[in-house]
């Protein structure tokens, strides 16, 4: 698995690519990755990301995750005292062989996102029958 | 005459020290986590009702967040759990920051503590403090005390 920032020239295709505002600030959200006895877990911090504002994308190996952050702020509120900075998140992986594409999941619970990758079933080894002429 | 002695040798590693450290501040290794910053990072808005303070904490159940407010003090705590019953060696990757934390904040003096309200919503803690109304200004009244008691007896 690798990790890199896809530059927005960079994802063309067919499936349309990611839209962002290249005027934001946009962070690389800390990740997990485990394994389990089923494949791998992805488990992403995306603060301030709710479901319907996060884009996750699979195009050929590379799933790339996009999350809008949407501030409950009012608008006409000052900031007097600054920590850290609110931003979109983007991430993209390149997804090894052994995962099934088809049965990707995900969910998105308080601001962690989790993608399951379940491993590809190997098909079971079957007898040829041979026939006797 | 000794050239190398201990008492000043480490003087230079402590300079060195201190310049890595100033170097690291700079740098922000997760998104809002630095070296030398308490955990978790806030931000405080103002509105003219009302101070809204924010920290991000993805992860942390809202039943396991603590807020607690006594002498204006803020007290926030909690812990950002890691997935369950998953071994060290079946991480590929680990980034996200775990454990407990524990961070307080003294409060400006005109908020009304009692009112105090906080949301968790998509792992960003939003804690509203609403401002008391500007306070009128009261009459003290002074009232002829004994002089017995304001007077020191000097016999």
């Amino acid at each position: 698995m690798t990790n890199q920032i896809v530059p927005r020239s960079n994802s063309t295709g067919p499936i349309p690519p990611l839209e962002y505002p290249v005027d934001q600030v946009v962070f690389t959200p800390p990740i997990d990755i485990f394994e389990t006895a089923d494949g791998l877990v992805l488990q992403a911090d995306l603060p301030g990301v709710s479901s319907e504002s996060l884009e996750l994308q699979i195009q050929d190996n590379k799933l790339s995750l996009f999350g809008r952050v949407s501030l409950t702020i009012p608008p006409e509120a000052r900031l007097i005292h600054q920590e850290y900075q609110v931003g979109h998140f983007l991430r993209s992986f390149i997804l090894s062989d052994e995962v099934d594409h088809e049965r990707i999941s995900a969910k998105l619970n308080q601001g962690v996102l989790e993608v399951i990758l379940p491993r590809l079933s190997k098909p079971e080894p079957r007898r040829i029958p041979i026939q006797i002429v | 005459m000794p050239v190398f002695r201990w008492g000043h040798a480490w003087n230079p590693i402590r300079d060195l020290e201190r310049e890595v450290d100033q170097l690291l501040a700079k740098v922000s290794l997760f998104h809002g986590i630095r070296f030398g910053q308490q955990y978790p990072p806030v931000n405080v808005y103002e509105l003219d009702e009302e101070f809204l303070l924010t920290a991000e904490l993805p992860g942390t159940r809202a039943e396991e967040l603590e807020v607690l407010i006594s002498n204006g003090v803020l007290t926030i705590k909690g812990r950002r759990n890691g997935p369950e019953g998953i071994a060290d060696d079946r991480f590929r990757r680990q980034e996200r920051p775990r454990g407990p934390w524990q961070r307080s904040l003294t409060l400006p003096d005109h908020i009304q503590e009692e009112k105090l309200a906080a949301e968790f919503t998509n792992g960003v803690l939003c804690i509203r403090l609403p401002k008391a109304s500007a306070t009128q200004p009261r009459q003290i009244p002074v009232t002829n005390g004994n002089p017995g008691i304001a007077t020191v007896d000097r016999t």
